[in-house]
């Protein structure tokens, strides 16, 4: 169950709008590398983790995704507020806004929408576990291509505390998989599956 | 940084600080320094919560003690006032 709290978890408060950059940060809301694939990513993989440290995990760490794409949705709807037909034309966001004027849809930088398929659930923890340890990577490079094209001390606060996450999140996945391979028969980690061939567990 | 702004970072402080430990110690259960750092935090931000929300309304819809449903009530965490 989830239970919302009216509060960002960091404060996103920008005072000058800059619809160029909203639209390569709304990339981090709806593309391959955004926060509601990782939140669907890990609260979809956890189901079927063997062990509770890794549900737990698991269960935070997509939680957390939850409010970074909550962050992220404020930080382009604030970069997009009370734009003039000329700004809009002028930062090329004219393509974005005759599809969905100033709202905040999941899509790329490139206007892909939302897809499913750049995130995967294979119900085997070692491979979700490795899919996940390099979303958090890609993440943290997307988030650092951001920060090249980014001047405004009001954007680059959050981002960076948004990308510092993604380094976090990388750590206690691989704790992750530590855990879960020392239960393992170390003979062969990787020929089956922890969450269907019960045998590879140590006896 | 107007007053409720103060008080929603120190809030927001303390959450964020908890919110590490909880990850940390999914995979550290038994580490029971931390647990008792975590402890101590949620502790100390109770009372700061109790705080906000008699003076600026519900962080969340928990508890409503006011005779309308303050939930409503702008700001909304994306509005630059909030």
């Amino acid at each position: 169950m989830f239970v919302y709290e009216k509060q960002l978890q960091y404060p996103v408060r920008i005072k000058n709008t800059n619809p160029a950059l909203a639209k390569l940060i709304i990339t981090q809301y709806g593309g391959p590398d955004g926060e509601l694939g990782a939140s669907t990513r890990y609260l979809s993989q956890r189901f079927t983790m063997p062990l509770p440290e890794l549900k737990a995990t698991l269960t935070d760490v997509g939680t957390e995704e939850l409010n970074h794409l909550e962050m992220i949705g404020a930080i382009v709807y604030q970069l997009t507020r009370d734009l003039s037909e000329e700004q809009i034309r002028e930062a090329g966001f004219d393509q974005y806004f005759v599809e969905h004027t100033a709202g905040v849809y999941p899509a790329s930088a490139s206007g892909m929408p939302f897809n499913a398929a750049a995130l995967a659930v294979k119900g085997d923890p070692i491979t979700d576990l490795h899919e996940s340890l390099a979303a958090e990577q890609k993440a943290r490079t997307t988030y650092d291509n951001i920060l090249r094209f980014c001047d405004d001390p009001d954007v680059i606060d959050p981002i960076r505390f948004l990308r510092a996450r993604e380094v976090v999140h990388y750590q206690r996945f691989g704790e992750n998989l530590r855990l879960l391979t020392d239960k393992l028969d170390s003979k062969n980690f990787y020929a089956f599956n922890p969450s269907y061939d019960k045998r590879c567990f140590k006896k | 940084m107007n007053e409720r702004q103060m008080l929603l970072k120190k809030i927001g402080t303390y959450r964020f600080t908890i919110t590490d430990i909880d990850m940390f110690l999914d995979t550290h259960p038994g580490d029971t320094e931390m647990l008792a750092l975590r402890n101590r935090y949620a502790q100390e931000l109770r009372p700061l919560i109790e705080q906000f929300e008699s003076r600026f309304g519900p962080l969340t819809k928990r508890e409503n003690q006011t005779n309308t449903w303050s939930w409503v009530k702008d700001p909304w965490p994306w509005d630059m006032e909030a």
